[in-house]
């Protein structure tokens, strides 16, 4: 007989040795909350819309608008909002697309698959996000060098010194270091937020992947 | 949802509690870890149970619930976190007494199985259980054949654990 003919006969006999816990005991559990993986990407993915909605609140406060109007440039800074907007109503529908499809009785592997498919959404929405300031950033930049007075006249200053080039360059270096550093410590953060919490998962998965093989 | 079916839930979770006890037998190790699990399953199970059609049986619908929480949904926490008190319940299974089989084989049996990965607890759990191939590849979502392929790897692995 081989081993596990043995365990399961043992396992078998075992039957009155488990817990009995009482319909009451029972009742009380399904008050409780879950705290199942879905649901902890679900709070990220929450907390993530408002940080990104914070970071766009911030970007248009009063000074700022006002300086743009000063531009002459609130229709591209408009077009700017209503995109990332848009942007946002997207995944939204995306998101509980997704959670829609995530069902705890189909088999392991669809189970498996969907939350991952969840996962993916995240990392498309930040990577779409991370990609938005970017282009913002330069649009912004290249407002300020045609229409901000303060600059034009450095610039006017930097091109009569045969400067240019270099101001233009440097400025454009800082703002990459920035938006580099920017999307660099966001990226770090994601991957830890979703390393830790997937990493069984993923685990699993790949496990049941190899079976296939 | 109307009472009636909370109650009749309830009631069918009651007498079929054995599953998730196997479930948490196999996946957690420690009596916090045991009730944690157990009360996620208990939670997911009430999720999932408007979609319980009864084309299957409700046993069947659990093994299914309970494997997929345990490997898919469950993150395993050091702490304990909002947790249903058990205080005043004896398990009758403790810690220790989940060692206390008579037979020194088997004891080192179920320890070697805890050696195995998620993947391969599910597989013995459900043979343990005396679930067919169908039935096994169904819940895991792997062809028969791989089912059966895996299952004859997990036995040598169990007895290269076991002779090492």
């Amino acid at each position: 007989m081989d081993e596990l003919e043995i365990l399961k006969k043992d396992w078998q006999k075992d039957d009155a040795n488990y817990p009995k816990l009482t319909f009451e005991e029972i009742y009380k559990m399904l008050l409780k909350k879950s705290s199942s993986i879905v649901k902890w990407i679900f709070i990220i993915s929450i907390l993530e819309f408002i940080f990104w909605a914070l970071i766009s609140y911030v970007l248009k406060d009063a000074d700022y608008n006002k300086k743009f109007q000063e531009y002459q440039a609130e229709n591209i800074m408009f077009s700017i909002m209503v995109f990332g907007y848009l942007i946002i109503i997207y995944f939204l529908v995306r998101f509980f697309m997704n959670y829609r499809t995530i069902s705890v009785t189909d088999n392991a592997k669809i189970l498996m698959e969907n939350i991952l498919k969840t996962r993916r959404t995240v990392k498309q929405y930040v990577a779409v996000n991370l990609g938005f300031i970017i282009i913002s950033a330069f649009v912004v930049l290249g407002i300020q060098f045609n229409r901000d007075q303060q600059m034009v006249s450095i610039i006017d200053n930097a091109a009569a010194n045969g400067e240019l080039l270099k101001f233009y360059s440097i400025t454009i270096i800082v703002t990459l270091v920035v938006l580099g550093l920017t999307v660099g410590v966001l990226l770090l953060f994601y991957y830890l937020i979703y390393g830790i919490l997937l990493k069984r998962l993923n685990n699993n998965y790949k496990e049941l992947k190899k079976l296939e093989v | 949802m109307t009472k009636d079916k909370e109650q009749h839930f309830v009631a069918l979770l009651e007498k079929h509690q054995n599953i998730i006890h196997k479930v948490c037998r196999l996946y957690t190790y420690n009596y916090n870890a045991h009730n944690d699990l157990f009360q996620e399953i208990t939670i997911q199970l009430w999720r999932a149970y408007p979609k319980f059609r009864g084309d299957s049986k409700f046993s069947t619908w659990m093994y299914r619930v309970g494997l997929n929480t345990a490997i898919s949904l469950y993150r395993k926490s050091k702490r304990r976190i909002k947790t249903q008190d058990f205080s005043d319940i004896q398990f009758k299974i403790s810690a220790e007494e989940y060692d206390d089989t008579e037979e020194q084989q088997l004891k080192l049996l179920y320890n070697a199985v805890r050696q195995l990965n998620d993947i391969e607890k599910a597989l013995v759990f459900l043979y343990l259980e005396n679930k067919n191939y169908r039935e096994i590849s169904e819940t895991m979502g792997i062809s028969e054949v791989n089912a059966r392929v895996k299952m004859n790897r997990i036995k040598t692995k169990l007895r290269t654990i076991l002779n090492p």
